[in-house]
């Protein structure tokens, strides 16, 4: 999915929020956007999810399952939470039994199960929360944008959505999020964009430092994770050290980091638009060689095997493994 | 879209919002409308009376839902999709009530010099056109066009009865269609009126499901 030039004003002479927006989101991948309050995250957002469309510029390329969860959710609609999420499941695309099948199971997760009966009007702040959470898990969505969808929510039901954004992400997903918690999925987002002043900007994340380090010290590892069939993205495997949480540039170490080599055969055909634009050659035995930088590898490999295909073999360029 | 169609009209139900344009509607047939009246005449009051309680419904449809949950129909399905089944739902509910009245009202009054049948059937035409004008009113008026409440309701009420009363409406040429066919005894069915509403109706909804995402 891609944005070009992509500009949003309020109205037709209201001020512009965003100009020259010009952002493209790979699959597989965790994107986090940060700026001030009133900066235009929300406006970004909604760009994204296809809430609205923009002022000038082109949107190409939304996967038709889209999920979105707003930033305040107060929500004073004449059903209850199970019915609510039932429509938005059919609306999203399930037959009735598998959405409310679904809506069960996603009320259970946010431990919001006993509140399934309830009309949402009378809901507590944070229940209403889960309920607009659970609406945007229901139907597995190829594009997941989640604006604060932490707030509010109780513990529990904060590690919960942190799984199941990992779930999204090793399913192919791509996951946009904004919260103010900076330490919120530290470390896992492949992308940072940064918003300010109307514009978009592209910050280095940390995770380029902490995806180099752990691939230049057991790319073996990784690649045993991998055959064994995890996917490798951050929570797979430790961090690798603790990482400053501000300001989130300064985690980029100077120079480059080497390209990671990926062997590998099999599976479907490939997305188009991998995680870090990979070079593709045919490598020995039928199998192909992927060439990528260390910051996407990660990401990379979560997407190939997200596509069934078989890694056989992880390095970084000009090292022998 | 069934699935928004459903959502949108659960919503309608629920919330009991369809009962105060339904009630105007009651009143307006109740005074206006009398057993033993002409069939043509008192069908062309029963589709006239329809026109500002569609804009209504229609109104009503659009501005239901909070801004948040709005926001999430529209990720999950598109925000002129979702605008349109707003849109299909209030106009689909005042269809089905004026079906109602003009197969009451047909019933009731004096059929002299006119067959039920061909009664029944210009009727529901021009219940039909009035329905359809309406709606289109009641889709230009309302979100994203007008969002202000006081500007919105204002622009309605000044519509509907614009409406019913400037030439080249097709309301009011269905209309006039029963009215002269009350004088002389024929019942003519409005066809072109009915097909002028749908086309001003389709005009209507695909200027605003284009708009919305764009002035919101």
């Amino acid at each position: 999915m891609r944005l070009e030039h992509v500009g949003r004003r309020h109205g037709l002479r209201g001020p512009w929020v965003l100009r020259e927006v010009s952002l493209t989101l790979p699959a597989a991948a965790l994107v986090r956007v940060v700026g001030t309050n009133g900066s235009g995250k929300s406006t970004l957002l909604r760009l994204l999810a296809g809430v609205d469309a923009p002022t000038e510029g082109r949107v190409g390329g939304r996967p038709a399952r889209t999920a979105y969860v707003p930033e305040r959710f107060p929500a004073a609609l004449p059903f209850t939470a199970v019915d609510y999420l039932v429509h938005l499941g059919r609306v999203q695309g399930l037959g009735r039994a598998a959405a409310r099948a679904r809506a069960g199971e996603w009320l259970e997760r946010f431990g919001a199960g006993e509140h399934a009966g309830t009309e949402l009007a009378a809901l507590s702040k944070g229940t209403s929360q889960k309920v607009a959470v659970a609406q945007a898990l229901l139907a597995d969505p190829a594009l997941l944008v989640l604006d604060e969808a932490w707030t509010g929510l109780d513990t529990g039901a904060r590690a919960e959505l942190d799984t199941a954004v990992r779930e999204r992400l090793a399913e192919g997903a791509t996951v946009v999020f904004v919260d103010h918690d900076p330490r919120r999925l530290e470390g896992e987002a492949l992308v940072v964009h940064g918003v300010g002043e109307g514009r978009v900007r592209e910050l280095t994340p940390p995770v380029a430092a902490a995806g180099h380090a752990r691939v230049a010290a057991g790319p073996a590892g990784l690649a045993r994770a991998a055959a064994a069939g995890l996917v490798p993205t951050a929570p797979a495997l430790p961090a690798a050290g603790p990482e400053p949480t501000a300001p989130r540039v300064s985690a980029t170490p100077a120079g480059p980091a080497p390209p990671v080599r990926i062997t590998v055969s099999g599976g479907r055909s490939l997305p188009s638009l991998l995680p870090g634009n990979p070079t593709t050659a045919p490598g020995p035995d039928g199998t192909t060689l992927l060439t990528v930088d260390a910051a996407h590898s990660d990401a990379l490999l979560g997407a190939l095997l997200a596509a069934s295909w078989h890694v056989h073999h992880l390095g970084t360029e000009g090292v022998r493994v | 879209m069934t699935a928004l169609l459903r959502y949108q009209s659960g919503l309608l139900l629920r919330s009991q919002r369809w009962l105060a344009p339904l009630l105007l509607y009651a009143a307006f047939i109740g005074v206006g409308v009398q057993a033993g009246e002409p069939v043509l005449g008192a069908l062309g009051f029963a589709s006239a009376a329809l026109l500002p309680v569609s804009a209504w419904s229609v109104r009503i449809c659009l501005t239901q839902e909070p801004p948040a949950a709005r926001s999430v129909v529209a990720a999950a399905a598109g925000r002129g999709r979702a605008h349109l089944a707003a849109l299909l739902t209030g106009a689909a509910w005042p269809v089905l009530v004026g079906t109602v009245a003009v197969l009451a009202v047909t019933a009731i009054a004096d059929r002299r010099g006119v067959t039920a049948l061909a009664a029944a059937t210009a009727g529901l035409l021009a219940a039909l056109a009035c329905a359809l004008t309406g709606a289109a009113v009641g889709a230009l008026t309302a979100r994203p066009f007008l969002r202000a409440p006081g500007w919105s309701l204002a622009a309605l009420v000044l519509g509907s009865l614009l409406a019913l009363v400037t030439t080249g409406s097709p309301a009011k040429h269905a209309m006039t269609a029963l009215v002269t066919g009350a004088r002389t005894a024929t019942a003519d069915p409005p066809w072109l009126a009915c097909g002028g509403a749908l086309l001003l109706a389709a005009a209507a909804s695909a200027l605003a499901c284009r708009a919305t995402a764009r002035l919101e």
